[in-house]
């Protein structure tokens, strides 16, 4: 993988070897490739003009706003609900019931075999529930936690792994802090990474959840960005290109703004 | 209240309804003359007006505007009635309209009228969620478009066609034949899986007719597409709007509405033709309306009902180059103004069109699920 | 396994038993904090995944096991191996690239911000699927994309070649568009726990980095690449939009199956999509006992 180190010192590392860098450059450019395909065509006018027509025609229309607005709301509250839920269970698990491990994994494998037209029926069977939750998008948050789920799970997972959960527990009841204060000021500041992961993931998901809000027929920007795409070729693109930015946007605000807590590590991993 | 912005079809449309309407009028539309608010052509059944103002609102579902002028269609019947209108999910398949409207019963919310293929009108029919209503003009509806107790009626048809982007490809195609030549490496597309789209579904039956198949035998089809395969011309990927005209897929097989729509929309940008093949009789598709069982606005929905399948409305699909389901009737009488029969393709093509029936359908789809992945090889 | 004593409760533990859990006062723990999160799932997936179980297994005639039967058709049976090997192996690709694109990410000498930029992009790559994905990619590589041209026109026929972008090959190249980027996202935790300290000590006992990472760094990582692994194959497998988008279905895998019959124009068969579904359920308990099993032997480095 790299140059063998025949110092002691602790030099590993200090830079990317030229291996990385390489590999680095390469799956760069496989990533950047088509999204610059995608946007040379987003500008194109026809022959051989090229401008932002397809833009400018695209930020003028409200569906796309109030549609993009729609599905942040939702993805936040997704992720609120998500967390909510799993972090303790997940952290139970690991904890005391480590016999429970296989049934979680389980559990959060199951939403990538039920396919999405199967769940809404079923849902929408199930609950007729008051009209306050069923009639709104909020009622979308329900099976989105749901479908966020192995990605969320996965990401609580790997992250409480990485922490030695038994001696956190355990320093801070010895230091007086109960349940409450332990997982908020303790356990939650280790997980930072994995949170921001999980939270990462679901914003994706929400956004490009398409067969849920389609058939319960809430305009969510999935659905939007799917119907320009059926009826006009640039702005598809430039729609695309424009969605891209846009998540990118709110993921690195997602990251910078986790940056600032300060994190309680047990023998540092930097 | 004028539906069509031309001069000269105004008055010729004054002419001719002045004619059919009065004959007509006084037998459907009691108090119709005189009524300043609607074009003769257009329902006024008074009662049924007051009744869909009075529930002041439509819910309809996959209605792209740009799928047979249903942009208009929602403009014009809003304008007229006052009834607001709620487009949701343009882009919803058949199946998916039919879910909502299982999900959406006894919800505000929930589709009041659907536009679902012929297969899903029947299992709509099956599982109870149509309310059956025979719009006025029911008589002119051909036989072989509607369901004998009023569940569903077809609105509007379209024929296979090739869609071709002029910009890549030099020679346009003008037969099945054709196709397979070498210089269409690459280009021909469908627009899906002949097995979960309706158009492409039409594309193999319409290949199978154009190669010595028949409505019974979708065979031929299949075996079409295996070689434009082998030959390296069929391109599997899922045609789209972008893909046509960036030219990734400069052939798509398509209903010719949606090829001429985007025609006209992308004109600035490409030359796109619209070609029916030749060789055969022209394979064409429906779709039907229905009236959904739980409409939580049924007098609105029947009013729109009414509205699309009244000339007026049959005449905004056309404009569309969705030939309505009345089109022969209207050809007759003539009610269908020189200037837009001479935008669409050839009317002889359409007075031949073919529909396949229940059984031909279900046995073209056998077919197709136990020979299509196994005879085209990409 | 032994419980460490909670500073709550006094008493001496004594070593579980299955009847201990139905005595709630002493496992409050578990229902205050698990509980939630079942009771969510069994409400919100399971119940409504039940239906799918009576839809597959009965039609309104009764009681059938003909759609179950159905499964072996030899074109369902295509479906679920083009499904199975494109899964397992675009799981591989995105679980070794992603890797060590996570890896030299993290190292400390990596430029300052690449961190972010690579997590930001991958969050947004990890679901950027579908219709954009196969246009961005046809416009590419497809057989009139742009670097195809110009390669063609620099004397490389891709295609003459044997290259398709509609393949198993380019199916999976354009997989790995988004598996890459989901593994990125998921193991970054398990890489940023790997400690310094650890690598130093291997040093100063001598080894140089393919004894570290053979010795201490892959067993620690193992469990986490086999979670990870477990999650890629499950989201490849799932993927229905992409494979539509660029193949129409002309390559048989079971999402575009199910979704023919269940979601789409031209034909509504609700018993053959729940029994395919049900197929889909089959494999991945499968797979999950290989990784439950994979597992227990990982786990004995890291000591749970």
């Amino acid at each position: 993988m790299s140059r063998r180190r025949t110092s002691g010192t602790a030099d590993a590392g200090r830079h990317i070897p030229w291996s990385g860098a390489v590999l680095l450059l390469v799956v760069g450019l496989y990533f950047a490739l088509p999204l610059i395909a995608t946007g040379v065509f987003s500008f194109w006018e026809g022959g051989t003009r090229y401008g932002p027509s397809a833009y400018i025609s695209l930020v003028h229309q409200d569906a796309l706003w109030e549609s993009l607005w729609l599905s942040l709301r939702l993805a936040l509250e997704t992720i609120g609900l998500s967390l909510l839920v799993l972090v303790p269970a997940v952290f139970w698990m690991h904890l005391r019931v480590p016999r429970l491990k296989s049934l979680f994994d389980f559990i959060s494998v199951l939403p990538f075999v039920v396919p999405p037209i199967v769940l809404v029926a079923g849902l929408t069977a199930l609950f007729h529930g008051p009209d306050w939750f069923v009639g709104t998008p909020n009622y979308l948050v329900a099976p989105y936690v749901i479908l966020a789920l192995p990605y969320t799970y996965r990401a609580l997972d790997v992250g409480m792994r990485a922490l030695d959960l038994r001696t956190l527990t355990e320093a801070s009841h010895s230091l007086g802090a109960g349940w409450g204060l332990f997982i908020l000021r303790v356990l939650l500041p280790n997980l930072a990474s994995a949170l921001a992961g999980a939270a990462l993931l679901t914003i994706a998901i929400v956004m490009g959840e398409f067969t849920f809000a389609n058939v319960l027929l809430f305009n969510t920007f999935a659905v939007y960005i799917n119907y320009i795409g059926q009826t006009s070729a640039t702005e598809a693109a430039a729609l695309t290109l424009l969605s891209f930015v846009i998540t990118w946007l709110a993921m690195l605000g997602v990251l910078l703004s986790g940056r600032g807590k300060g994190q309680a590590q047990l023998g540092g991993a930097r | 209240m004028t539906i069509r912005s031309s001069g000269s079809r105004r008055n010729f449309l004054k002419l001719a309804a002045g004619v059919t309407g009065a004959s007509f009028g006084s037998a459907f539309f009691p108090g119709m003359v005189g009524t300043a608010l609607a074009s003769p052509t257009a329902p006024t059944n008074k009662a049924l007006i007051a009744a869909a103002k009075a529930e002041g609102q439509l819910n309809v579902i996959a209605l792209p505007p740009d799928w047979a002028n249903y942009g208009k269609m929602i403009a014009e019947f809003s304008k007229l009635y006052g009834i607001k209108v709620n487009s949701a999910s343009p882009d919803a398949s058949s199946a998916q309209e039919l879910q909502a409207v299982k999900s959406l019963k006894g919800q505000s919310r929930g589709p009041d009228v659907v536009d679902v293929g012929p297969a899903f009108a029947l299992a709509g029919v099956q599982e109870g969620l149509f309310q059956p209503y025979k719009v006025a003009t029911w008589a002119s509806i051909p036989d072989n478009m509607k369901d004998a107790s009023g569940l569903w009626w077809g609105d509007y048809f379209g024929v296979v066609s090739f869609g071709v982007n002029r910009n890549v490809v030099k020679n346009a195609p003008q037969t099945w034949a054709d196709l397979l030549k070498p210089e269409y490496k690459g280009m021909v597309a469908l627009n899906g899986s002949p097995l979960g789209a309706g158009a492409a579904f039409a594309g193999v039956f319409a290949a199978s007719l154009g190669n010595g198949g028949s409505l019974d035998n979708m065979l031929p089809g299949v075996e079409f597409f295996a070689k434009l395969a082998k030959a390296g011309n069929f391109n599997p990927s899922d045609a789209t709007s972008a893909s046509l005209v960036s030219g990734q897929t400069p052939i798509v097989i398509n209903w010719d509405y949606l090829n001429i729509a985007q025609a006209k929309k992308e004109a600035s940008k490409v030359k796109i033709d619209t070609i029916i093949p030749a060789e055969a009789k022209p394979y064409g598709g429906y779709y039907c309306q229905a009236i959904s069982k739980f409409a939580p606005n049924p007098n609105a929905a029947k009013l729109w009902e009414e509205f699309l399948m009244s000339d007026a409305g049959q005449l905004i699909y056309l404009e569309g180059f969705a030939h309505p389901a009345r089109f022969n009737d209207m050809v007759a009488r003539g009610v269908i103004p020189q200037s837009l029969m001479a935008e669409l393709p050839p009317a002889a093509a359409y007075k031949e069109v073919v529909f396949a029936d229940k059984a031909q359908t279900e046995k073209a789809q056998s077919v197709l699920k136990a020979e299509w992945a196994k005879m085209v090889k990409v | 396994m032994q419980q460490a004593a909670s500073a709550g409760s006094g008493a001496v533990v004594p070593r579980q038993t299955v009847r201990q859990f139905v005595s709630l006062r002493r496992h409050w723990g578990t229902v205050l904090f698990i509980g939630p999160f079942l009771l969510y799932v069994l409400a919100f997936l399971l119940l409504p995944a039940l239906r799918l179980l009576a839809q597959a297994i009965g039609d309104k005639h009764g009681l059938t096991l003909r759609y179950v039967a159905g499964l072996a058709q030899p074109q369902t049976v295509t479906a679920f191996s083009n499904s199975i090997m494109l899964s397992a192996v675009s799981a591989a690709v995105g679980l070794v690239l992603g890797g060590l694109v996570a890896y030299f990410m993290l190292r400390p000498g990596a430029p300052a911000g690449l961190r972010s930029l690579v997590t930001s992009f991958s969050a947004v790559a990890a679901n950027f699927a579908g219709v954009p994905l196969a246009f961005a990619f046809i416009a590419t590589l497809g057989s009139l994309g742009f670097i195809t041209v110009w390669l063609k026109r620099i004397g490389v026929d891709l295609y003459g070649a044997g290259f398709s972008l509609y393949g198993m090959s380019g199916l999976t190249l354009v997989y790995a568009y988004f598996q890459i980027p989901l593994m990125i996202i998921v193991i970054i935790p398990a890489i940023e726990g790997l400690r310094r300290e650890w690598r130093e000590a291997a040093q100063s006992l001598g080894g140089g980095s393919w004894a570290y990472w053979r010795h201490v760094g892959l067993p620690i990582l193992m469990p986490s690449l086999l979670s990870a692994y477990l999650l890629l194959f499950g989201n490849a497998f799932s993927a229905y939009a992409t494979p539509y988008a660029l193949t129409s279905g002309n390559i048989g895998l079971v999402p575009i199956e199910i979704s023919n019959v269940l979601s789409g124009n031209v034909m509504l068969e609700p018993q053959v999509g729940a029994a395919l579904a049900l197929g889909m359920i089959g494999v991945m308990v499968l797979v999950m006992l290989l990784y439950v099993a994979a597992a227990r032997r990982a786990n004995r480095w890291s000591g749970r």
